[in-house]
């Protein structure tokens, strides 16, 4: 969706401010600042009645946007009734998007934190850092359905509800392997393949350099069935892992589909080893193990130990008297 | 503090237990404030829209919380959605909050279903959003397991109501 370049904003106007809420603007009035005349968009916060001043230029830049009407609210309820988005098993990246979404996405994006984190929650309970997070989007997302329909909070977050949690049901359990089905899609995509992590180490370098070439040509092959913008996703690296790729993709997705039943492949199911590689083991007899621990003492000679010197005077020499 | 104004006349120790329990839930002072009349011309099962805008004033400070109980019906609510059942309604960040034991069977008998009711409507006056945790009050009470649950909130729930309790009094 594209954003508009400016967006008219009027006094009495209902805006929402990226991750403030619902904020109604209260005055419009231009101010000399250091030299320049600039305008001034004041916005005053429902929720507690705290005030911010936006430069009337920088109100689209900032996120501010009008609230959302009935069409959209619509589209984000579709959304949620669908079953089609899993977050990320990894924290950074699912972090890093929900982050954007909440800041840039409009309700959908709200929408889309939401159901998110309420799929992963179905998995395992959520860290504090995110269970804040849901709530917040959960408010904001809340506030603007409440006022674009006209209805109170609490008739909003039940028709939200009433999708998230279905009446008369139990929320279903998730297991790992719905989202590994998608996290192990996204690696693919990034490149993240075993190879490039040097997860399997035992291979030598050289054979991967030989391998570059077909896996490019297969790459470019495969380059102009695959949708566009997955093939602009797809960094050079993973042209380098390609076949590793596709084999684990056929083992994981479609074995019967992909490879023929006399397949070495389809058989034998190529077991990936995780973790560091072991280090080559050295040739010849093992070296003996370090000693630990302080030295031995050198035991004193015979002779030495007979005739054994005085011991040494402690403290200040005595005065000598004159 | 938190004033119940009950519609109906209820058990004097259902009522003593319930404020003892959002007492313990909120760390807030909890009192009856006796037993108020229904708007006119409500007929069963109630609107709960009309009857939390309707209801007769209870002497309350400006940060105080008026829990209206009744053992009456309230209508089913038809959202976008589809239609939820109520068993209470609240005013988000408002004074209000309107709690209805109708579906509890004996509820002398069974005051921690009554309270994790009363709890999950009173959180939503203080700006409580619902729960991901069932074991917690504040999680949507049309589920199957709800009413079976203790009258507590989460970890999570639990401090946001005390963050919002000390910034209301502050």
């Amino acid at each position: 969706m594209a954003e508009p370049a400016t967006i008219r904003l009027a006094v009495g106007d209902r805006v929402v401010y990226p991750n403030q809420g619902l904020c109604k603007v209260t005055s419009i009035e231009s101010k000399e600042i250091a030299g320049q005349k600039l305008s001034f968009v004041s916005l005053l916060r429902e929720e507690d009645g705290a005030r911010v001043m936006v430069p009337e230029a920088k109100v689209v830049s900032i996120g501010v946007r009008k609230v959302a009407n009935g069409d959209e609210v619509e589209k984000v309820l579709a959304f949620l009734k669908s079953d089609s988005d899993k977050a990320s098993l990894d924290w950074k990246a699912r972090a890093r998007t929900n982050v954007e979404r909440m800041a840039t996405g409009g309700l959908l994006g709200l929408a889309e934190v939401v159901k998110g984190l309420q799929v992963l929650s179905e998995l395992r309970p959520l860290p504090t850092k995110e269970r804040e997070l849901y709530n917040d989007a959960r408010h904001l997302l809340v506030a603007e359905i409440a006022a674009s329909l006209s209805i109170l909070d609490a008739d909003a977050e039940d028709t939200v509800d009433a999708i998230l949690f279905p009446v008369g049901k139990e929320r279903p359990k998730r297991t790992a392997e719905e989202f590994r089905a998608i996290a192990g899609a996204e690696d693919d995509e990034l490149g993240l393949d075993g190879d490039l992590m040097g997860l399997e180490g035992e291979e030598p370098q050289e054979e991967e350099q030989q391998a570059e070439e077909p896996a490019e040509e297969a790459s470019e092959e495969e380059g102009e069935e695959a949708p566009k913008g997955k093939k602009e996703k797809a960094p050079k690296a993973a042209k380098a892992a390609a076949p590793a790729a596709e084999a684990k993709k056929s083992i994981l997705s479609d074995v019967d589909v992909t490879l023929p039943q006399a397949s070495p492949l389809a058989e034998e199911p190529v077991k990936r080893k995780r973790g560091r590689p072991p280090k080559p083991k050295p040739e010849g007899p093992p070296p003996e193990p370090k000693k630990r621990g302080r030295p031995p003492k050198v035991k004193v000679e015979a002779s030495a130990a007979a005739a054994p010197e005085e011991p040494k005077k402690r403290g200040r020499p005595p005065k000598v008297k004159k | 503090m938190i004033r119940l104004a009950t519609f109906d006349e209820l058990d004097p120790k259902l009522v003593k237990d319930l404020c003892k329990i959002l007492y313990q839930a909120f760390a807030v002072g909890a009192e009856h404030s006796g037993t108020v009349a229904p708007p006119a011309g409500m007929n069963e099962p109630w609107d709960a829209h009309k009857l939390l805008a309707d209801a007769p004033k209870v002497s309350a400070f400006q940060d105080d919380k008026v829990l209206y109980v009744t053992l009456r019906k309230l209508l089913p609510r038809k959202l976008l959605t589809g239609e939820v059942p109520t068993f209470g309604l609240s005013q988000y960040n408002g004074q209000r909050a309107i709690v209805s034991f109708a579906h509890v069977k004996n509820p002398a008998e069974n005051l921690k279903q009554c309270a994790r009711y009363a709890l999950q409507e009173l959180g939503h006056t203080w700006g409580l959003h619902h729960c991901l945790d069932p074991r917690c009050a504040m999680y949507p009470h049309w589920t199957p397991s709800y009413a079976a649950g203790d009258s507590q909130f989460c970890v999570f729930c639990r401090e946001t109501s005390e963050q919002k309790i000390r910034l209301a009094k502050s």
